[in-house]
């Protein structure tokens, strides 16, 4: 090896790797630091996984959406009397029949309902509400009962039980997240380490990341005097991460789009999520987070700025998996922690409450509108009480769409429902 | 290092000659969270001895109660007694309700404990109390009481530094403890043995130093400890304890709890179970030299009467402490982690659940929610690319400013109440790479490396460093590479050392 050569950046694939490889621009140096598919030709040599993919798309509407303004009872006058001030016009809601509604804001759902690609499940919600955010998240993330403190994620779960048997070495991530400031999501908390990933909504890093994920590449570039203290088992361990990165970095550089996404984060994340199913990274699950529902004051213009941007960004997702054939391997769902109160409050808000429709949206799904709706017939500050268990869409998800038994992810058996096609 | 001081040098105080910048930057990143430049220029000053009856000192630094668990405590007896007498359809609706108040009431105890401990002048005291936590372990998840678990770190701080004997008797009268280990409803007739069995396991002697009659026996001497629901007190309760004779350790008597304390005292592990523990929680991961451990417990209880402050100045002063083979080889826990970045950086505790107890839950540590009775593992465990990403991931949000409009209402008043509490730098402004502003490319890179890490950083990152900073010309260009710069070493695996 020439001694002038510079510092060499690590191999970003395993197909590179064996590339420079074969060409003799030997990383041999790596060996003990090496990621585990250096170390395994074998498994570096092996043929991607299958074609034929069922990919979980998970969009989560933090802060609690509001659930009557989403999808609009317009035909019914308690929903009215509940909402003098925030009950959106009849005249204006996108019809989905004779009793609701969309907001206006969510033309493009609209459009997705009506070709057979959006599903809305009513009333979503579980036993005994909580209306704390942060414990209401739990339960919804842990898919827990909600007097049961589960330390895992429902997609932690659903990981532990499918990757249990899968070939070590792969450090491809399983699950990939877009959150820009909580990092990994409670979901995909599991009983083992599973490799996640995390991104911004624009990718591995804005700009100033980038720059320092280079400067770390030649902080770990070579071998650690000694690999086995502490400092080589962190050196090791970064790299690993760095290799994904990097990879992710050029799936996403190279990605074509065929649909125009809004130029919001929450855009930027779908549009890099469709770059990482399109390059075929075995990932089977996705979490992406739009924030923001919170809205206990002067909730209208809030709430319909959200919901434009959530149904823009849905609809664009769509239509380019459509674009690039893929749109039969994803189906995208959306939760938040709770709905709000029926009764608008003293501040043209309103307060948290219980149960909300999810739309379920992809070309493999049954449109429609499943569940029944809330009945509104309710006294001042009083919540609805929920009719469709989180943990049915779950066990639907899961049986149905992913192919794995719910009953060991779930505690228990939720009936599922007629939602995939 | 060549050869391995004997058992007997291996505690003897640090020679003179060695007390140094480095040696004080390291007392100072092992005993606290991290070695602020102006902190090791003072310790150097004072000498090793002034800096350890700073760091740990004989009477404790106080911890108030924060208000929000103060006025669960309060509250509690009236709506107990709500609850009590409500009908069992809204009995259950209280009780839900008081464990979600419960349950925001803990998460501000732990964002307050960390805003107490990251102030520089308790960090070295908070974290002794952090160890012994990890000794005398309670979780939030069992206990559910902010007021109970704060008594209990209470407890542990007044007696911090004094007898280890007192303080494992007054962490048998803790109520987080009395509950979190069943003490609660252990009865004369049927003794519940979880608290004896973790006492003699975890606490005091460790495993195969003690027979299963031992924990009967002695789960018989601690029945009758009671936490009074209603006040919120520990008391005992006469009539539910067995004051019958006991055989434990082959002694037999009418032993209480307190003599069974003294009975393990008696026994010769006793006195290496928390030099143990301070090597695995302080030094290494990796076993010391045999016999060591054993040495420092037999003097700790000789000469030092197992006082707690004479254990911390012995191994804190001595020679194996500052062992050049121990010098920035140690992974940081997240909690350090978490708050030497702040204090790196000269930043305030964010006092909001999702940017403070979400970044600590991701990397595997929140204050008051240990994984089970053994408290944490630590060492390597802390490390996989996920808990490496969320290291990564608070550096970057540290460095970010934080968005207000993503906020939750409840959020948007904690960060008021943050500001109200004179708190305000909740992230690194423009100004934060300004000390290495004015320096030719080259030392400021250095300079970074220096400043933030112990671990000698490779000659090719320094390099690659000063490349990156010279590569804009000086003015506001350089000073975002500095700041990128500051980031990558931030990120970097030296910096997961202490």
């Amino acid at each position: 090896m020439a001694s002038n050569t510079p510092t060499p950046h690590l191999p970003f694939t395993r197909r590179r790797f064996l590339l420079d490889s074969a060409r003799g621009i030997g990383l041999i140096a790596f060996s003990r630091l090496a990621p585990a598919f250096l170390a395994n030709p074998a498994l570096a040599a092996a043929v991607r996984p299958e074609r034929d993919r069922s990919i979980l798309v998970l969009v989560q509407l933090a802060g609690g959406n509001d659930g009557l303004n989403t999808v609009v009872p317009y035909a019914d006058d308690n929903y009215y009397r509940l909402r003098p001030t925030l009950g959106i016009p009849r005249d204006t809601v996108l019809p989905l029949g004779d009793t609701l509604g969309l907001h206006p804001g969510c033309a493009a759902l609209h459009g997705l309902f009506h070709e057979g690609r959006l599903c809305i499940v009513q009333n979503v919600g579980y036993p005994n509400p909580n209306r704390s955010h942060f414990r209401s998240s739990e339960i919804w993330e842990t898919a827990s009962a909600s007097n049961e403190f589960l330390a895992t994620g429902w997609i932690g779960r659903y990981l532990d039980n499918t990757c249990a048997g899968s070939p070590a070495g792969s450090h491809d991530p399983v699950a990939v997240h877009v959150n820009a400031l909580n990092g990994s999501p409670e979901t995909f908390m599991g009983a083992q380490t599973h490799p996640t990933f995390g991104m911004t909504p624009y990718g591995v890093g804005r700009g100033g990341s980038d720059q320092t994920r280079r400067l770390l590449e030649e902080d770990i570039g070579s071998p650690a005097d000694d690999d086995g203290d502490a400092l080589g088992f962190l050196r090791h361990t970064l790299m690993d991460t760095l290799v994904t990165e990097r990879k992710v970095h050029d799936m996403l550089g190279s990605y074509r789009q065929q649909a125009e996404y809004p130029h919001t984060p929450f855009g930027a994340s779908l549009r890099n999520i469709a770059a990482l199913i399109a390059a075929g990274l075995p990932t089977r699950v996705y979490f992406v987070t739009l924030g923001g529902f919170d809205t206990h004051v002067n909730q209208a213009g809030t709430q319909a700025r959200l919901l434009a941007t959530l149904s823009e960004g849905l609809g664009a997702f769509q239509a380019d998996l459509s674009a690039h054939r893929l749109d039969d391997q994803v189906l995208t769902m959306t939760f938040s922690e709770f709905g709000r109160r029926p009764s608008e409050n003293e501040s043209r808000g309103t307060d948290h409450g219980t149960a909300a429709p999810l739309f379920v949206m992809g070309s493999g799904i049954r449109g429609g509108i499943l569940g029944t709706a809330p009945s509104l017939d309710l006294p001042k500050n009083q919540d609805i009480a929920y009719s469709t268990d989180f943990r049915q869409v779950y066990a639907t998800a899961l049986e149905n769409w992913l192919g794995c038994p719910s009953g060991p992810v779930l505690g228990g058996q939720f009936r599922t429902m007629p939602l995939v096609a | 290092m060549s050869t391995s001081p004997s058992p007997e040098e291996a505690w003897e105080p640090l020679a003179p000659g060695g007390w140094d910048p480095a040696a004080a930057a390291h007392l100072l990143r092992r005993a606290g969270w991290t070695a602020p430049p102006g902190e090791v220029d003072r310790a150097v000053r004072d000498g090793l001895g002034a800096t350890l009856d700073r760091l740990f000192p004989s009477e404790p630094l106080p911890w108030p109660l924060p208000e929000g668990a103060a006025r669960f405590e309060e509250t509690r007896l009236a709506r107990f007694q709500e609850t009590s007498k409500a009908p069992p359809e809204e009995k259950r609706v209280r009780q839900r309700e008081e464990r979600e108040r419960a349950q925001a009431a803990v998460q501000d105890l732990a964002i307050r404990w960390l805003d107490y401990a990251s102030q520089p002048g308790n960090s070295a005291f908070a974290k002794w109390v952090l160890m012994l936590g990890d000794v005398f372990v309670v979780a939030s998840e069992k206990v559910k009481n902010p007021a109970y678990l704060h008594r209990h770190f209470d407890i542990l701080a007044r007696g911090a530094f004094g007898s280890a004997p007192s303080l494992a008797k007054a962490v048998s009268r803790s109520p987080a403890m009395v509950i979190y280990l069943d003490l609660n409803e252990s009865r004369r007739e049927a003794p519940n043995e979880n608290f004896a069995r973790e006492l003699l396991e975890l606490f005091l002697l460790g495993e195969g130093n003690y027979t299963e009659s031992d924990i009967k026996e002695a789960a018989r001497a601690f029945t009758g400890y009671r936490v009074r629901p209603a006040q919120g007190e520990f008391f005992f309760a006469r009539s539910q304890h067995d004051d019958g004779a006991k055989t434990i350790f082959g002694r037999t008597g009418r032993f209480s709890g307190d003599d069974v304390i003294d009975l393990a005292y008696g026994l010769r592990p006793a006195g290496v179970r928390l030099p143990r523990k301070l090597a695995a929680f302080y030094l290494s991961d990796e076993p010391l030299p045999h016999g060591i451990l054993e040495s420092l417990g037999a003097r700790w209880r000789d000469e030092g009467g197992f006082d707690l402050r004479w254990l911390a100045m012995k191994f804190f002063g001595s020679r194996t402490f500052f062992d050049p083979r121990h010098r920035a080889a140690f992974i940081k826990s997240p909690i350090q982690f978490h708050l030497g970045l702040l204090q790196d950086l000269s930043l305030c505790v964010t006092p909001l659940p999702r940017h403070t107890l979400a970044p600590l839950r991701q990397m595997g540590q929140v204050p008051f929610d240990p994984p089970n009775v053994r408290g944490w593992v630590g060492g390597r465990h802390w490390i996989n690319s996920s808990t490496l990403a969320a290291r990564r991931n608070l550096v970057e949000m540290l460095l970010t400013p934080i968005n207000l409009e993503t906020l939750n209402a409840d959020e948007q008043r904690e960060l008021a109440a943050g500001l109200g509490r004179g708190a305000d730098n909740f992230t690194a402004g423009d100004g934060m790479g300004a000390r290495f502003d004015g320096l030719a490319p080259g030392e400021a890179a250095r300079r970074i490396a220096g400043t933030f890490t112990s671990a000698a950083a490779r000659p090719e990152f320094i390099r690659a460093l000063g490349e990156f900073i010279s590569g804009v010309p000086a003015g506001p260009a350089r000073r975002l590479r500095i700041r990128r710069a500051v980031a990558a070493v931030l990120e970097s695996p030296e910096y997961e050392l202490c």
